[in-house]
């Protein structure tokens, strides 16, 4: 892990103004630690002698004035740290919400979508404590530490000496040491995940376990895998605090050698009492910093693992070959003629899943596309849409559709429903600009709903995250409904539906047929994909896909 | 710490979290061996340089040289040993702790669990009862720790200086008391104000990523990303605001610990005229700079009480949610056994055929104002096959978590004529099993995942009835029984989840098995086959099915068909585990 990544810079700018204020910041709180020590061992060595309070006194307040200056630079350091981490969160969100954006549906179908949506929002909050624990202390390290040891050396040589010595031991025994908890780390790895999820697999499975009447035999197992665990993890954790063993035992024993030969110096009368106390007090502080990161170091490392995942999703330099930027700069006028697919062959990646298609959809009827599974039924729809690009062509009416030039001519509804917070009717109406009130909008909705066949869903249903609060069917049929309205409402030509109707019984299933009839009868393109007997029964076209044999 | 009031199931909770005395102390004798011996090294070094500055005997200045470098390696000594040992009881904890947990949920589970049903909620209760473990480890030892060395520090000042003692023991206090008050109302008020506009991004953040290709479609992109873009910047504001008030803590920790080092020095000094405390007299000038120095190294150990601060509040908080999720007590919907289980009619092991019999029953999941079925009447005789389809948000899924009792009843429900309420849990569930919606299967073999429906099979029969759910070409391909299905039957699709389940329940040979809606997870073209295999292998002249479907049904499969009507009842449809 690199302490510091230089891409955090260059992606995101909050973090380089938060590094010039921070290491200001740091340079004053040095300074100010510095005068503290100097002043405190005046005021000592005045008190030693056996000088009254009176000649004191303006030592105290200087020190009092001090100790003030010092809080207010912690505080403000720490209120830069966390500026800098809501700023270079919020920065880096944008960046990579932009970016997932351009990338379009096919890559993110090709990740996983929670894990994308959870790296952009809680993963990032690992930054926090990157930002308010780690890197002030190693803004402090490279600027505190080599300053205390030319103050130091300035002071006192030997002293100066036993610090420059032990200084570099402690991040060469924290590699060392990284290296060993690492192997035994890796060796563990598999186990330790398996045996930290056993607990949840009891848990989940209760009901099943319930169902056999073994919930109480789980005890013994619970028991047994936490146990497990816990010498497995001892096992890791034993050689981990090793690291830190050594890193403490570094700094406590250099303050130790540097108290005992200034002590011993002190009798020959080599050194002053001032001058070796001054040196004693600055000696932990060169330390201090070098530990707080070591200590840091995992509330460091998980920071810097979210940020790598964002990083790699920004970084991702691979064109996507369709950009979403062309999709607004064609408006080609369709006539109502039928969709004609002319030798289309659509790729993934490497393997060739659709081969030279060839297959007319006519207005006025409904067509089904049906084929084994995987065979590229949604592949097909991909492509259509303009996620995926596609060879051969593809023409409405006779007129050539550019591959993701435009979707004015099609609305879609895919495998998953796909609906969002909001109303049913916002639902329905989505994308259409003029989703507004107006009677004749409402009147679609409900019509869309009708020939959806869920009409007993009111528009005025409030639906909660990934619309939530209706049944599987009835949001199925809701996203059935969005395409329908922005076939009535825009004009769409052609309406394609991917399998609409898995999660409806036969009356469901029956109710979207009719609906699907009336779209037809109106003159437009109604493609379905379905393995349904019923759907097939009511198409008047079945285009079957065939399978590919790779060699 | 800031005040709160904790309801007795969070103190419950956290009781359970705080490891045995056997395990506990000799971790906090260690750490606050390793503090005291960190204050100790700063003493001592500063008594050495002193004392050496006015030459005394040698024999003493050996001793402080002698204390110096023990100080100093015990205290690393120390803190090892603390952390291994600290670590090492929360961990002993956690089994005791996982186990008081399964305790509390095997009586509602899964019904009672339906609002954390789902996978993801289920995965925070584990890693929340898991982060119980700071409860030990980031607070109560620290804040004992750091407590101890205080008190011994400041008693030991006392001794030399008993103004600076005292001034001491004020600023420690003070700066606990006004540290965790800012922190602690601070951060209260800015997690109050951050955390519903964090959920509401990520919402938003979901909600965009998951459906991009239907905001695509719909040209409906561009209009989500500025309110996302706004959310963000409420967010940015809003933590920016906060980060005013985030580093007044440490501040005032560090403003009272120089405020204990100008009081020491500020006593200190006509200490030295006026002969001081108990111990001044030894050495006068040397043990008044102790006295200076030592509240910084005070202070430093103190630094630990404000993280013991924001860990408890986290502590606090995965507390009071695992408290929520396993109440104490069982909701009313939830059957408890009314007969003792020992004094039952003769808990016999081979069970005969079995005729059920429904009359008007109902049935309601917890927190739900509206039964989630109601007035099913039903009778299901040895042989019977009956296909039981409705509409969604009919209550299928309820009447099959009730027919295994995971849920109470209203109306009759008899099991040869006796009713259920009468019999034990455990007895209603030898005769009735369920094929659950989405069936569990346990991180580990084939055979394991069959097993623990009849621990006695053999390999033979566990073949034989792999065979008959119409798997022995997938397991032959995957290596056999010894295959691992995968966390969470990762490595095996829905389908196949099923068959593994009804091979499971075949096993377990119920007179009665309900399969609930086997066909949810699959695709069309393979749930017809499925349904078709699931029939076929249940079918038995002793065994009466109940197959709850909304995939069609060939006639000659089944003997009967049964319809729940759509109730309005306006229950969303319960999802069970």
């Amino acid at each position: 892990m690199r302490p510091l990544d230089p891409r955090l810079l260059r992606y995101a700018h909050a973090a380089r103004r938060f590094l010039l204020v921070g290491a200001l910041l740091g340079l004053a709180q040095t300074l100010v630690v510095i005068v503290f020590a100097w002043l405190l061992t005046r005021a000592i060595t005045f008190t030693v002698a056996g000088e009254p309070l009176r000649t004191i006194a303006p030592t105290l307040t200087a020190l009092a004035g001090v100790v003030v200056l010092r809080s207010v630079l912690i505080w403000l350091l720490e209120v830069a740290a966390n500026r800098g981490a809501a700023q270079v969160k919020s920065q880096l969100r944008a960046k990579v919400i932009a970016k997932i954006a351009e990338r379009g549906p096919d890559w993110v179908a090709s990740r996983q979508s929670a894990r994308l949506s959870t790296v952009v929002t809680t993963g990032l909050d690992a930054l926090d404590n990157y930002f308010a624990r780690y890197l002030p202390q190693l803004l402090l390290t490279m600027i505190a530490t080599p300053i205390l040891i030319a103050v130091i050396l300035s002071q006192d040589l030997i002293s100066g000496f036993i610090v420059i010595v032990v200084i570099p031991l402690i991040p060469l025994f924290m590699i060392l040491i990284g290296r060993v908890t690492q192997s035994v780390q890796q060796e563990q790895w598999q186990a330790l995940q398996r045996l930290s999820t056993g607990f949840l697999d009891v848990v989940g499975g209760l009901g099943t376990l319930k169902i056999y009447g073994r919930e109480r035999r789980q005890f013994d197992r619970i028991r047994s895998i936490t146990e497990d665990y816990r010498t497995r993890t001892m096992k890791v954790l034993r050689v981990s605090f090793l690291s830190g063993f050594v890193l403490e035992l570094a700094a406590s024993l250099s303050v130790a050698l540097i108290a005992v030969s200034i002590g011993l110096r002190l009798i020959d009368g080599a050194l002053l009492l001032g001058l070796g106390l001054f040196v004693l007090l600055l000696a932990p502080e060169v330390f201090l910093p070098v530990r707080q990161v070591g200590a840091q170091f995992h509330a460091a490392s998980d920071g810097l693992a979210a940020a790598e995942e964002l990083f790699a999703i920004l970084d991702d330099e691979t064109t996507s070959e369709i950009s979403r930027a062309d999709s607004a700069a064609h408006t080609v006028q369709f006539g109502s003629g039928a969709l004609l697919l002319d030798g289309v062959s659509v790729r993934r990646g490497a393997t060739l899943v659709i081969d030279r298609l060839h297959a007319k959809f006519s207005p006025g009827q409904v067509s089904v596309v049906r084929g084994v599974s995987g065979v590229g039924k949604s592949t097909l729809v991909a492509a259509l849409l303009g996620f995926i690009p596609f060879t051969g062509t593809l023409t409405l009416d006779g007129v050539t559709v550019p591959a993701g030039a435009t979707r004015d001519w099609l609305a879609w509804a895919g495998q998953r429903p796909g609906l969002f917070r909001g109303t049913v009717a916002e639902n329905v109406a989505l994308g259409t600009a003029s989703a507004d009130h107006t009677g004749r909008n409402q009147s679609l909705v409900v019509q869309s709903l009708r020939w959806a066949g869920v009409a007993e869903v009111s528009p005025a249903t409030v639906l909660g995250v990934n619309g939530e609060g209706l049944s599987g069917g009835q949001a199925q049929r809701v996203a059935a409904a969005r395409a329908i309205y922005r076939a009535l409402a825009t004009d769409c030509h052609v309406l394609i539906l991917d399998e609409p109707s898995s999660a409806l019984d036969s009356d469901a299933e029956a109710g979207l047929l009719v609906g699907l009839r009336h779209l037809a009868d109106q003159g437009r393109v109604v493609i379905v994909v379905s393995h349904r007997a019923a759907v097939v029964a009511a198409a008047d076209n079945v285009i079957e896909l065939q399978e590919l044999t790779h060699a | 710490m800031p005040e709160v009031t904790l309801r007795t199931s969070t103190r419950d909770v956290l009781r359970l979290a705080q490891p045995r005395p056997r395990w506990f102390v000799p971790g906090l004798l260690a750490g606050i061996g390793s503090a005291v011996m960190a204050v100790a090294l700063l003493a001592c070094s500063a008594w050495l340089i002193t004392v050496a500055a006015e030459m005394p005997s040698l024999a003493l200045l050996g001793l402080a040289v002698v204390g110096v470098r023990a100080f100093a390696i015990f205290r690393s000594v120390f803190r090892y040993l603390e952390r291994v040992s600290s670590h090492d009881a929360a961990f002993r904890q956690l089994a005791e702790l996982r186990l008081g947990m399964f305790r509390r949920i095997v009586p509602i589970a899964p019904a009672g669990l339906t609002s954390t049903g789902r996978g993801d909620l289920l995965t925070r209760l584990v890693r929340d009862v898991d982060d119980l473990q700071d409860l030990p480890l980031r607070v109560v030892q620290p804040l004992l720790v750091a407590a101890t060395t205080a008190l011994l520090s400041v008693v030991g000042i006392w001794l030399i200086v008993p103004a600076a003692g005292l001034t001491l023991l004020v600023c420690l206090l003070l700066a606990a008391i006004l540290g965790t008050f800012f922190s602690g109302t601070l951060s209260a008020r800015a997690d109050r104000e951050l955390a519903p506009l964090r959920g509401s991004l990520a919402d938003e953040v979901l909600e965009i990523v998951e459906n991009l290709d239907v905001l695509t479609a719909f040209d409906a992109l561009n209009p989500r990303l500025e309110q996302l873009a706004q959310t963000d910047a409420r967010l940015r504001k809003a933590a920016l605001r906060r980060s005013v008030g985030i580093g007044v803590q440490s501040a005032v920790v560090s403003l009272f610990a120089g405020a204990a080092t100008l009081g020491a020095l500020y006593f200190g000094v006509p200490a030295l005229d006026s002969g001081g405390g108990l111990l001044s007299p030894v050495l006068l000038g040397p043990t008044v700079i102790v006295a200076v120095l030592v509240p910084m190294a005070v202070f430093e150990v103190f630094g630990m009480i404000p993280l013991a601060g924001s860990a408890w509040r986290q502590v606090r908080v995965s507390a009071s949610r695992v408290a929520d999720v396993v109440p104490t007590s069982v909701p009313g919907e939830i059957p408890v056994d009314v007969v003792d289980p020992q004094t039952l009619f003769a808990p016999d092991r081979a069970i005969g055929p079995v005729v059920l019999e429904l009359t008007d029953l109902g049935a309601r999941w917890p927190g739900q104002h509206q039964p989630g079925v109601t007035g099913v009447t039903l009778r299901l005789a040895p042989g019977d096959r009956v296909h039981l389809a409705g509409p969604s948000g009919a209550g299928k899924t309820t009447l099959a978590q009730t027919l295994v009792r995971f849920l109470d009843y209203t109306g009759s429900y008899r099991l040869n004529g006796v009713e259920t309420r009468l019999l034990a849990q455990s007895e209603v569930r030898r005769m009735v099993g369920l094929c659950e919606q989405r069936p569990w299967l346990f991180d580990d073999s084939i055979r394991q995942n069959l097993l623990f429906a009849r621990d006695t099979a053999t390999d033979a029969e566990l073949d034989a009835v792999l065979a008959r759910v119409g798997l022995t070409e997938w397991s032959r391909a995957r290596g056999g029984l010894d295959a691992r299905v995968g966390e969470r039957g990762s490595l095996v699709s829905g389908g196949q989840a099923q068959r593994i389940a009804l091979a499971r329940a075949l096993l377990a040979n119920f007179p009665v098995l309900i399969v609930d809606e086997p066909t949810a997870n699959v695709d069309s073209a393979g749930a017809d086959a499925l349904v078709r295999d699931i029939l076929t292998a249940a079918a038995d002249a002793h065994r009466a099915v109940l197959l709850i479907s909304h995939t069609p049904v060939p006639d000659e499969l089944v003997t009967a068909r049964v319809t729940l009507p759509a109730h309005t009842g306006g229950h969303l449809q319960g999802q069970s585990m």
